[in-house]
C-alpha cells in the first residue's frame, strides 16, 4: 500500500549512526576554569607580588579553598538527586557544637571529637533527608525550615553551656593542625611544600571519596539516576526514598567535616560556625559544572569553581578593595565567568551540528 | 457554507508521516465526526489545525481563504476555539477568570471583577449553563469542567469549534447535558468537529465524518446517514501494511500461569480483574485509551493499591511492594509506555540506562561495581537487540525513539526478568523497526519469557499474543483466543470493545 512505503521512505533508522561528537578542548568547563584560575593568580601576582608570598597568602589561600570545596562537595551530593540543602552551614555549626561538647564536657581527642562531629552532621542531614523523603515537601523548604530551627537552637545551647558564645577547651593538636603544612611531613629527606597546609589533606580525602562514590560505586550512581529522572528510576527498581535520605545524610556528613576544618582554622569552635557556607556551597559546584537540576556532578568542578571564587576574594582583598566594592566585583566576575562558560557551550553545539 | 478546510495536510516527523494528504472540512451549522483509531493522526491532525505544529505541506482555509497559524494564540484570534482532551483549567481561579483567560477585562491596569462576572455569565448563558462565574473551577464535577472549556473556547468569539474526546472522562449521563451544548452550538451556526472513540456518541450528535487511518483520510465528509456501524468500523481498521508473519509459537496450555490475577479491584476503580499469563505465553491487554490497562500494570506492580482480589506469582499468593520488590522477588519488569519520562534516563550514557537493573546484583564490597563486568554485560544486549548507538557513553537522549524504547527493555532483559509487562511498545516508532520490535518480543517468549503487553495497536496485537484480553472502564469486557487471522479478529475485538450496554453507568 502507499502509506506504508511512504513511511518507509521516511524512515530514517537505518541511516548511519551520527559520530559522536567530540567536546572541543576549549569548550570544557574544567579547562576553561583551570585557565581563569591561572590567569587571575598571575594577574594578582603582577598586580601585587605578594600574592605569592607562602606564608601569609598561599598558605591561608589554599586552607580557604581546601575548606570551601568541602562545603562545595556538601552540595554536591544533594545537587546530584536534584535536591537543594539551604541548612548547610547550620549543620556544620550545629555538629561542631557536638564536637564542642564533646571536648569541653567530656575532655574527648581531637580526632574522636571530628568523629562525633561527623556523626552529628550525618544524623542531622539524614533526618532532613527523611522529612523529605516521607512528606514529599520540596527540599529547598524543609532544609529552610531546618536552618531557621537550627538557628534558633544553637546559640540558646552555647549560651547554657559557655561563657562567651564559645567552647575553649582546645584538645592537644588543634594548634598544630592549624598552622602545620606539608613541611612538617616528611618521609626521609623528602619534604612537603611549606605552603600547603595540612589541613588540605582533608579536603583530599574527601574529594577521594565522594569521587569514588559517585564513579565506582552502585550508590553513587543510583544517586545521579535518582537525578535525572526520579519517576523512571523508581520505576527502573531504585529505592528513590532511600537514596534521598543517603544523599542528605552524606551533604551533612561534609557539612559538618567544613565546619571542623573552619573551626582549625580560627582556633575556637563558636555558635556562627558556617554562617558564611550558604552562597560558596553552590558557587563551587555550580560553576564547576555541576547540574542544579541533578543527574550530573564534577568533583574536579567543584575543586576548580571554589578556587576561582576564593582567588578573587583574596585577590581583590589584597588589591584593598573593600568588603562592600569586593562583593560587586566577585559578582561581576562570576556573572562574566558563568556567562563566557555558556557562550562556550553554545559555541561548541554550533560547531557540532554544523559538523553533522 | 464550509468555515474551515484542510486540504491534503501533511505532517512527517522523523520516521513517521503523521498525517498523509488529509483532506478535512468543516460545515457551518453541522457537527463533524473525527474517527479513527489510537496513533491514526487525530490529534497531531488538531494540533495542525491550532497552529501548534506546522504543517509540511497542504494548506489550512479559513472562509475560504488560505490561513497559517503560528501558534495555538493566532488561530484562536482568527475564531477556532479548541478543547483539549487534556484538562486546561486553571485550580485556583474562579470559573468566570478561566472562562476569559485570553482576555481578561481590566479596568486602569487592574483585573475589574464586576466585568469578568459580567461577560463570563454571558458565555454561561449562551450555553444555557446554570453555573455560578464566581464559583472555584476546583468545586466543578468533571462534566461541568468540561463545560466550563467550552465556555471558554467560545469565548474568544469562535465559529470553529474543536472538541478533542470531550466525552472520555464522563458518564453518559452527564455526557447528555454535553449533547444539548453541541447541539446549540450548532443551530447557531458554528462549525464543529467532534473526536471521540465512542461510536454511538457519533452516530447521535454528528451529521458528517472524516476517518483517519495511518495518517491517511480513508473517508473525508461522508454523511453518516449513509454508513452503517459496522462500515465505520471496517473504516477505521482496515488493513495497516502487510502484516509481519511471525512462524506459530506453541503454548504448552498445561503449565501453571507463572502471573495470575483473581478478582483484583484496585484504588484506580477496576473491578473483579481475572487475568493469567503463562510461560512462553504474550497475553495482548487490548483496549481504547483510559480504559485502566497501564493503571492495572502499576496496580501490579504496587505503585497503586489493590483493595480486593489476589495476585499470584509462581502460584504463591503475593503483595508487591514496588518495582524494586517485583525486580528482585519476584523477576518482574515493567517497560513503560511513557518512554522519555518512565523509560529511559535521556540525560544519561546508555550503558548507565541499561545497567541500572544490575548494579544491584554486579556490587562487591562497599558498593564497589565492577567495571568490566558491568561493560560486558550492556555490550551482550546493545548487540542482542540490535540497538545502535555509537558508544555506550552516548546519551540516551540522543537515540532514536526505537532506539531509546530497545535501551528501555535491554534494562529489564540484563535483569533476567522471567515475567514482563510491556506497556505500548511501538507508539511513535515507525513501521520497519516496530517489526523488528515484534519479533525480537516474539523471541522472547519463544525463549520462556511470560510477557503481558498492553497496547492499543490493533495489528500488533494480533501479531503478537497468543490471547487478546479486552478491557474497557477498568473491567476485562471479554477474552479471544488470538487465531492471526487479522480481518476476523479485529472485527471481533473492535465489537467487544464498541459493544453496548456494557458502559458502566
Amino acid at each position: 500500500m502507499s502509506v506504508s512505503s511512504t513511511a518507509t521512505e521516511a524512515l530514517q533508522e537505518d541511516a548511519p549512526v551520527a559520530a559522536l561528537r567530540r567536546t572541543p578542548w576549549w569548550a570544557n568547563q574544567r579547562i576553561g576554569l583551570l585557565i581563569l584560575v591561572v590567569l587571575l593568580s598571575a594577574l594578582f601576582g603582577v598586580l601585587r607580588p605578594a600574592f605569592f608570598n607562602q606564608q601569609l597568602v598561599v598558605f591561608p589561600l589554599l586552607r580557604d579553598i581546601a575548606m570551601f570545596t568541602v562545603v562545595g562537595l556538601a552540595q554536591l551530593s544533594v545537587l546530584s538527586i536534584g535536591h537543594m540543602n539551604l541548612a548547610v552551614g547550620r549543620m556544620a555549626a550545629f555538629s561542631m557544637m557536638i564536637t564542642g561538647i564533646s571536648y569541653d564536657l567530656w575532655h574527648f581527642t581531637l580526632y574522636s571529637g571530628l568523629l562525633v562531629g561527623l556523626i552529628a552532621g550525618t544524623a542531622i542531614g539524614a533526618l532532613a533527608g527523611w522529612v523529605i523523603a516521607r512528606t514529599g515537601v520540596n527540599s529547598f523548604v524543609v532544609t529552610l525550615a531546618l536552618d531557621f530551627l537550627l538557628l534558633g537552637l544553637i546559640p540558646l545551647v552555647y549560651t547554657a553551656l559557655t561563657d562567651n558564645a564559645a567552647f575553649v577547651t582546645k584538645p592537644p593538636g588543634m594548634r598544630e593542625l592549624r598552622n602545620y603544612s606539608l613541611a612538617d611531613i616528611c618521609v626521609g629527606n623528602v619534604c612537603g611544600s611549606p605552603a600547603v597546609p595540612q589541613l588540605a589533606i582533608f579536603a583530599v580525602v574527601a574529594m577521594a571519596v565522594v569521587g569514588w562514590i559517585f564513579t565506582r560505586t552502585r550508590l553513587g550512581r543510583e544517586l545521579l539516576m535518582t537525578g535525572s529522572s526520579v519517576r523512571a528510576a523508581e520505576l527502573s527498581g531504585i529505592p528513590t526514598a532511600r537514596r534521598v535520605i543517603v544523599a542528605h545524610a552524606m551533604s551533612g556528613c561534609l557539612a559538618a567535616l567544613a565546619g571542623f576544618m573552619l573551626a582549625i582554622s580560627t582556633g575556637s569552635i563558636k555558635a556562627t560556625i558556617g554562617a558564611e557556607f550558604m552562597l560558596p556551597s553552590f558557587l563551587g559546584p555550580i560553576l564547576g559544572g555541576t547540574l542544579l537540576a541533578g543527574g550530573f556532578v564534577s568533583i574536579w568542578g567543584t575543586l576548580l569553581g571554589t578556587a576561582l571564587t576564593t582567588v578573587i576574594r583574596k585577590g581583590l582583598d589584597l588589591l584593598g578593595v573593600g568588603l562592600e566594592s569586593l562583593n560587586i566585583y566577585l559578582g561581576l566576575i562570576l556573572l562574566v565567568a558563568l556567562s563566557t562558560d555558556r557562550i562556550r557551550t553554545v559555541l561548541s553545539e554550533r560547531q557540532g551540528v554544523r559538523r553533522r | 457554507m464550509t468555515l474551515f478546510q484542510a486540504e491534503k495536510v501533511e505532517k512527517v516527523f522523523p520516521g513517521v508521516r503523521a498525517l498523509d494528504r488529509v483532506d478535512l472540512a468543516l460545515e457551518a451549522g453541522s457537527v463533524h465526526a473525527l474517527l479513527g483509531e489510537n496513533g491514526a493522526g487525530k490529534s497531531t491532525l488538531i494540533k495542525v489545525i491550532t497552529g501548534l505544529y506546522r504543517p509540511d505541506g497542504g494548506r489550512l482555509l479559513l472562509d475560504g481563504r488560505e490561513v497559517s497559524f503560528g501558534s495555538p494564540h493566532e488561530s484562536a484570534s482568527a475564531g477556532i476555539g479548541v478543547v483539549h482532551q487534556e484538562r486546561n483549567l486553571i485550580p485556583g481561579f474562579t470559573v468566570g477568570e478561566n472562562i476569559l483567560l485570553q482576555k481578561l477585562p481590566t479596568s486602569r491596569g487592574l483585573v475589574d471583577r464586576a466585568a469578568i462576572r459580567s461577560e463570563a455569565s454571558r458565555w454561561l448563558a449562551e450555553l444555557e449553563l446554570d453555573i455560578d462565574p464566581d464559583q472555584p473551577v476546583t468545586e466543578l464535577s468533571v462534566a461541568q469542567a468540561q463545560l466550563v472549556e467550552i465556555a471558554k473556547a467560545l469565548s474568544i468569539e469562535s465559529r470553529v469549534l474543536l472538541l478533542d474526546e470531550p466525552t472520555a472522562s464522563i458518564t453518559p449521563n452527564e455526557s447528555a447535558l454535553l449533547f444539548r451544548v453541541v447541539d446549540k452550538l450548532k443551530n447557531d451556526g458554528r462549525a464543529v468537529l467532534f473526536v471521540s472513540h465512542k461510536l454511538e456518541e457519533v452516530f447521535q450528535i454528528c451529521d458528517t465524518v472524516t476517518v483517519l487511518r495511518d495518517g491517511a483520510s480513508v473517508l473525508s465528509g461522508g454523511a453518516l446517514s449513509d454508513l452503517t456501524r459496522d462500515q465505520v468500523v471496517d473504516l477505521m481498521v482496515g488493513r495497516t501494511h502487510e502484516a509481519l508473519s511471525l512462524p506459530p509459537r506453541a503454548v504448552d496450555r498445561d503449565v501453571a500461569p507463572i502471573l495470575e490475577l483473581a478478582g483484583v479491584s484496585t484504588a484506580t476503580g477496576h473491578v473483579d480483574v481475572d487475568l493469567a499469563v503463562r510461560p512462553g505465553e504474550i497475553v495482548g491487554l487490548y483496549g481504547l485509551v483510559g480504559a485502566g490497562r497501564s493503571e492495572l500494570a502499576k496496580a501490579l506492580l504496587g505503585l497503586d493499591r489493590i483493595t480486593a482480589g489476589e495476585v499470584r506469582v509462581r502460584g504463591s499468593a503475593v503483595r508487591i511492594r514496588n518495582v524494586r520488590d517485583a525486580l528482585r522477588n519476584y523477576k518482574i519488569g515493567y517497560v513503560t509506555e511513557n518512554r522519555k519520562e518512565e523509560g529511559v534516563f535521556l540525560e544519561q550514557s546508555v550503558s548507565r540506562n541499561i545497567a541500572v537493573t544490575i548494579w544491584d546484583r554486579l556490587r562487591k564490597a562497599l558498593g564497589y561495581v565492577p567495571a568490566k563486568e558491568e561493560t560486558s554485560t550492556v555490550a551482550t544486549y546493545v548487540e542482542q537487540l540490535g540497538i545502535r548507538i555509537a558508544s555506550p557513553a552516548q546519551h540516551a537522549g540522543t537515540l532514536s525513539g526505537g532506539n531509546q524504547q530497545k535501551v528501555s527493555l535491554a534494562k529489564w532483559l540484563a535483569a533476567q526478568t522471567e515475567i514482563l509487562i510491556i506497556d505500548e511498545p511501538t507508539v511513535g516508532i515507525d513501521v520497519r523497526t516496530k517489526d523488528a520490535f515484534h519479533t525480537l518480543i516474539w523471541d522472547l517468549a519463544a525463549n520462556g519469557l511470560a510477557i503481558l503487553l498492553i497496547t492499543s495497536d490493533l495489528p500488533e496485537m494480533i501479531t503478537l499474543a497468543d490471547r487478546v484480553v479486552v478491557m474497557r472502564d477498568h473491567a476485562v469486557q471479554g477474552e479471544l483466543p488470538n487465531d492471526h487471522d487479522y480481518d476476523r479478529m479485529s472485527q471481533q475485538v473492535i465489537r467487544l470493545i464498541h459493544a453496548e450496554g456494557t458502559t458502566a453507568a
